[in-house]
């Protein structure tokens, strides 16, 4: 990742020394005031204020209620946005990432899996306490995290991909979990769409002596952590012990944010908007950041929350203030990407890339070859039925399965190849179709048919789908048309709204709606709906696509060093980009809309085709496609018979088979 | 004479145009109840386990077959099942198009935006009988839900009652609370009690709130439906609102056995049962039972 140049430079007198968050801060305040002032007055006479809120009269349920729960679910607002913002600030600080947050090292998504384990399977540790359960899946996750990026040395890059790697795996496997015990399960989707409702200060008298411990253990490491503004070796010749510091200040804002979300549940984005905003507003120096993210923190999230409680009726029951927080701030982040001094098109630093190359690639595209060509057969033949396994290739079943197999090779080339595009542009590895808000977007467009038109046929899901991605495509350019496609900020604009589509997800899985639940199989990457015309469209659609990428892989390989370099060696910078990004939105639609957003296939393939050596852009947009087909296709044959005869979606075995591998090649370089 | 004859004729023909299916399987857990409740067991249901767990009464065979997910039952082992017919509920009807490629596929809604959960369960149990040529065992099991429901309200007449939340427990801070179009709502109006909660509820009949939401009606008592999960009992036990809350400073809350609250008629028969043995147990000794 970039390190912020604004950042290393301080003291530079460019930003007028006058710009501070100090009256964004008051004007958030002040509303939050506002109503909270506006709900006491409507809850009590002012004359009970006061004795309510400190010793309520034990027989009036108003005051009890004001004492035992408004109150204190105000100062959780506060608190936890103070926390998350402040883990946030930690996080980015010492990844020098700005995208970095308690979202991205998967601290979230290790605690919900923990916590839905513990219900299906050892519910007495949920009645010892459920905090430490969270606590210990959030931690867990995070240490899996360090393992994955420990050989080289917790660098800040590596950290990021196998956060969100083990974010998204954990997340599969909750979401598997939840698909097949629905049921058992509600208790933890409200607290994964993060509810600050309280009934008492047993939330408050939790997390306030924790947040405190971490601020005194915080302070010894300010200087050293203001000294990660600079880069890898300018730190290290001033003595920095780099690896140990940056574990030290992950650790404690995992903490931190693990402490939240045990207590309250997932509260997305602003542990990644309170800092950002910080930033922008001219809190420049880390020292500042730490205090006036926070103070945004408490700010955003207490008003967030007010707000919600003052809507009541029937929105304040449908939304979640964790889930809202993350509807509210996609559009504000959105507002301000272009307002973020983000410089891009420099190379990264190597941090991420494999260098090795195979020497003949391809000899390694045959071999892949070979292996789908000895797949498929047998993804088709070798099944379970009513009386156990059996090897059959005969019509009935090959009309059951073909469409499957067929719809799941599609769309793993057009994942993988929609991955190399976007990653080879943005010459960053975390870089996705799901990253770039296309999947998301693509999805959006296909839930607002399911609730709208129930039952719409393809010819109305093809033009929807494809319409929201290329939506988002044109906010990317219109957006980022100044700066030329700088790569963080499309990374950026599609960060937020893979941000708005999961609440909106959440939202609907937490309010209970009954059409949620088919959303959720098919959101986890299902071939079960795709019929055979469908299948071999969509086939017929990738290899086309396919073709048409080929051209471009001059492109891919000059465009990764750097807008300079591209430049001089006569690449038209714009034109190529918008080209490629509009092939990658269209594959991604094509995907999106038969198997859902699954994604992982996207960041997977590319990966893993350098990981084989297949490093140049021909090579990798091949073995990429190959070996997205494998990846499904294996995915598929797994979830059609591990839990037979419970079918598990193919982009969730898919996130489980590839994440799984990927992890162990993350880990031993 | 004649009539008797064109009675005798109608009476021959019917089975012989159009044999009612024997061989049905569903993916939806308040048909299959309302199968077993005509006296029909269906071939293959989906989640079996769940349906087990969660459902338990009436309890289905060892035979029948599992199907799989509910949104996504299993294809190829339907297909092996050879079913002649398969009910499913409209939140499934995605999978229609798959599905009537193997049987003629047959919606039937226990729940609609617009409709009240009772009559629609009898409803169901009407179409249903229709549509297995079992019209006769249809209208015996609502007029004896009915019957049976009636009874109930009669001795509740000795026992008056305060306005009544019915609720489950999500964990220690929410809860759902059951209200109007739930299931629970035809069987409080038939045997005479009032729900406390008149608040909005979803699609299914119940509103998701904190535990605070109970103290808006101080006179009410609360049934909450069991299994309590595993964190509750003790985060209640913890938590100072909820200890003040008058329905449970007056003891006014009581736990009632498992029922699925999405079911049909026999899960309505069931609850009211519930509700007859809890409310006219001997009356609690006020304050016995501070929390569940």
């Amino acid at each position: 990742m970039t390190d912020l140049p604004s950042a290393a430079l301080p003291a530079t007198a460019t930003q007028p020394a006058s710009r501070t968050p100090l009256p964004l801060c008051l004007v958030l305040l002040l509303a939050a005031a506002a109503l909270a002032g506006a709900d006491l007055a409507a809850r009590l006479p002012a004359a009970q204020w006061l004795p309510a809120l400190f010793a309520p009269a034990a027989d009036d349920m108003r005051q009890l209620l004001l004492h035992f729960s408004w109150l204190p679910r105000l100062c959780m607002a506060a608190l936890c946005g103070a926390a998350l913002a402040l883990a946030g600030t930690l996080m980015q600080q010492v990844l020098r990432n700005p995208l970095a947050s308690p979202g991205t090292l998967g601290v979230a998504s290790g605690a919900q899996l923990a916590l839905a384990l513990a219900t299906l399977w050892a519910p007495q540790l949920l009645v010892d306490g459920r905090e430490w359960v969270a606590l210990a899946g959030g931690g867990l996750a995070t240490l899996l995290v360090f393992a994955l990026a420990w050989r080289r040395g917790l660098a800040p890059l590596t950290v990021i991909l196998a956060g969100l790697v083990v974010g998204l795996y954990l997340g599969a496997l909750a979401k598997g979990l939840m698909l097949a015990r629905e049921q058992d399960l509600s208790a933890v989707f409200i607290w994964g769409s993060g509810s600050l409702s309280q009934n008492g200060w047993q939330g408050v008298t939790f997390l306030l002596p924790r947040l405190a411990v971490a601020l005194l253990l915080l302070l010894p490491l300010l200087r050293p952590l203001a000294l990660l503004e600079l880069d890898d070796s300018g730190a290290r010749s001033l003595g920095v012990p780099l690896g140990l510091l940056r574990f030290i200040g992950l650790a404690l804002a995992v903490y931190v944010s693990a402490c939240v979300t045990s207590s309250v549940g997932v509260i997305g984005f602003i542990g990644l908007a309170a800092p950002a905003i910080a930033r922008l507003l001219g809190a420049r120096r880390f020292g500042q950041r730490l205090l006036w993210a926070p103070l945004l923190g408490a700010a955003l999230l207490l008003l967030t929350d007010l707000t919600i409680q003052r809507l009541a009726g029937p929105l304040a029951e449908l939304l979640p203030t964790g889930a809202a927080t993350a509807l509210l701030g996609a559009p504000l982040l959105l507002w301000l990407l272009p307002r973020l001094q983000l410089t891009g098109g420099r190379p990264q630093p190597a941090a991420g890339a494999a260098a090795w190359r195979h020497p003949r690639p391809r000899q390694r595209l045959a071999l892949l070859g070979a292996l789908l060509l000895l797949g498929v057969p047998l993804a088709l033949g070798v099944g379970q039925g009513l009386h156990g396994w059996g090897w059959q290739l005969d019509g009935a079943l090959l009309d059951w399965r073909l469409p499957r197999v067929v719809v799941a090779l599609a769309a793993g080339v057009l994942l993988a190849l929609a991955g190399t595009l976007v990653q080879r542009l943005t010459a960053n590895p975390m870089a996705s179709p799901e990253v770039l808000g296309l999947g998301a977007s693509a999805a959006l467009g296909l839930v607002a048919l399911l609730f709208l038109l129930p039952g719409a046929g393809l010819a109305l899901k093809l033009p929807l789908g494809a319409g929201g991605a290329l939506a988002v495509l044109l906010l990317i350019v219109a957006m980022s048309h100044r700066s030329g496609f700088a790569p963080e900020r499309v990374l950026l604009i599609g960060i937020a709204l893979t941000a708005f589509f999961d609440a909106l997800q959440v939202i609907l899985l937490a309010g209970g709606d009954p059409r949620g639940q088919s959303l959720l199989g098919w959101m986890s990457g299902s071939t079960y709906f795709v019929d055979a015309p469908t299948a071999w469209t969509l086939l017929a659609g990738a290899l086309l696509l396919l073709a048409a990428t080929l051209p471009c892989a001059r492109w891919l390989e000059l465009l990764p060093l750097g807008e300079g370099s591209a430049r001089a060696l006569g690449v038209p910078l714009g034109r190529s980009r918008l080209c490629l990004l509009l092939l990658a939105a269209l594959m991604t639609a094509g995907a999106t809309l038969v198997v859902g957003p699954l994604s992982f296939v996207g960041l997977l393939a590319p990966h893993l085709a350098r990981l084989l050596g297949l490093t140049r852009a021909l090579p990798q947009l091949l073995g990429a496609s190959l070996l997205g087909a494998l990846t499904l296709l294996l995915a598929d044959w797994l979830g059609r018979n591990l839990l037979f005869p419970l079918q598990l979606p193919a982009g969730l075995l898919a996130s489980l088979v590839g994440g799984a591998y990927f992890m162990f090649c993350l880990g031993r370089r | 004479m004649r009539a008797l004859f064109a009675a005798l004729l109608l009476a021959l023909a019917t089975p012989l145009a159009a044999a009612p299916p024997q061989r049905i399987a569903t993916v939806d857990w308040g048909l299959a109840e309302t199968l077993l409740g005509l006296g029909v067991t269906p071939v293959g249901v989906a989640q079996l386990d769940g349906y087990r767990r969660w459902v338990g009464a009436p309890a289905l065979p060892a035979e029948v077959v599992d199907l799989g997910l509910r949104v996504e039952p299993n294809l190829e082992l339907l297909a092996e099942l050879k079913p002649e017919l398969i009910l499913i509920s409209p939140q499934f009807e995605n999978a229609r198009p798959r599905l009537e490629r193997i049987a003629p596929v047959q919606s039937l809604a226990l729940f609609t935006p617009d409709g009240e959960a009772y009559s629609g369960a009898q409803r169901v149990v009407r179409e249903l009988a229709g549509l297995l040529g079992r019209e006769a065992a249809g209208e015996a099991l609502i007029a004896r839900v009915d019957a049976r429901l009636a009874a109930v309200r009669a001795r509740l007449a000795e026992h008056p009652q305060p306005p009544l939340y019915v609720a489950s427990f999500l964990d220690a801070r929410h809860v759902r609370l059951f209200g109007a179009q739930s299931l629970y709502q035809g069987v409080l109006e038939r045997v005479g009690l009032q729900n406390a909660w008149c608040g909005r509820t979803n699609y299914w009949g119940f509103a998701q709130v904190g535990i605070e939401r109970l103290a808006e009606r101080p006179e009410a008592a609360l049934l909450y439906l069991e299994p309590l999960p595993p964190d509750a009992a003790r985060g209640l036990a913890a938590s100072p609102l909820w200890q003040r809350l008058p329905l449970v400073r007056a003891g006014r809350a009581h736990a009632l056995p498992p029922v699925w609250s999405f079911n049909g008629l026999l899960a309505a028969e069931r609850f009211a049962g519930l509700l007859e043995a809890q409310l006219t147990a001997t009356p609690p000794s006020d304050s016995a039972r501070p929390q569940p």
